[in-house]
């Protein structure tokens, strides 16, 4: 992929997950900061499905930026074909694993299996 | 001088000197974008210990809700808005915003990107960082 392109999907993901992280975060102001963390209330957030749907989008957006960003940095520090490889699909590997593990609790929650 | 020798690698990165609040805000970006990219990874385990069922999340929960805790959240705080909103004016730029019309380079030859609306930019999310560190101070040490 074109690193322009990169940079588009790096400036979008960052934009996206602006909006979604203050509405995570405004969700916790909603009771307050203590009480919004209980068993009760998070169990509640995730068998919300529009809540759920957030949380993924926060999910994807986040990994992708953040992985890009640690991608960036690595390559600015040092370069060569190899290794500008190794860090490239270490980091899409990093970012899938997180994904993964991250839609587990969130599927798993959702669907009761606590 | 060869060119390896010319390498300053991480020290060249992570000095904040010679280059003015332009250079801070670079290595501010980077200090504040890999530390969230750590508080990322540990919200996503930290939060896993829901499928522990309520003791797994009240033990866990009870770990995180200490002053040292509420502390490190005051830090991701800041972290989070330094970084949204020095992003948006890296954005800007890079789309041409407020970095000036192109012109004759003239000696002293000052980048025309380098300019006080940017600066203010930068001090701008340094003090909107601040702002948001003390309401969330208020927040969790107010309760």
């Amino acid at each position: 992929m074109k690193e322009s392109t990169i940079m588009k999907i790096h400036y979008g993901t960052a934009l996206a997950s602006v909006g979604l992280v203050a509405v995570h975060i405004l969700m916790r102001l909603t009771t307050g900061f203590a009480d919004s963390l209980s068993y009760e209330n998070v169990l509640a957030n995730y068998q919300s499905i529009p809540y759920v749907v957030m949380l993924e989008l926060i999910l994807i957006l986040l990994a992708v930026h953040g992985f890009n960003g640690l991608r960036v940095i690595l390559l600015e520090l040092k370069q060569g074909r190899v290794y500008e490889k190794a860090v490239s699909y270490g980091c899409v590997v990093a970012m899938i694993v997180l994904i993964g593990y991250g839609s587990r609790t969130i599927i798993m929650t959702n669907m009761g299996m606590v | 001088m060869t060119q390896d020798e010319n390498k300053e690698g991480v020290k060249g990165m992570v000095n904040p000197g010679r280059y003015g609040i332009e250079r801070i805000a670079y290595l501010l970006m980077r200090l504040t974008g890999l530390g969230l990219l750590g508080y990322f990874i540990a919200h996503i385990y930290e939060t896993s210990n829901i499928l522990r069922g309520r003791m797994g999340w009240d033990d866990f929960l009870a770990m995180t809700q200490t002053t040292e805790g509420h502390i490190f959240l005051v830090l991701v705080i800041g972290m989070c808005v330094f970084h949204t909103g020095n992003g948006i004016r890296i954005m800007m730029g890079h789309g041409g915003v407020g970095v000036g019309k192109p012109a004759r380079p003239d000696y002293p030859y000052d980048p025309a990107s380098q300019n006080y609306r940017h600066k203010i930019g930068i001090y701008s999310s340094i003090v909107l960082a601040a702002v948001a560190m003390m309401y969330g101070m208020a927040v969790m040490f107010g309760e």
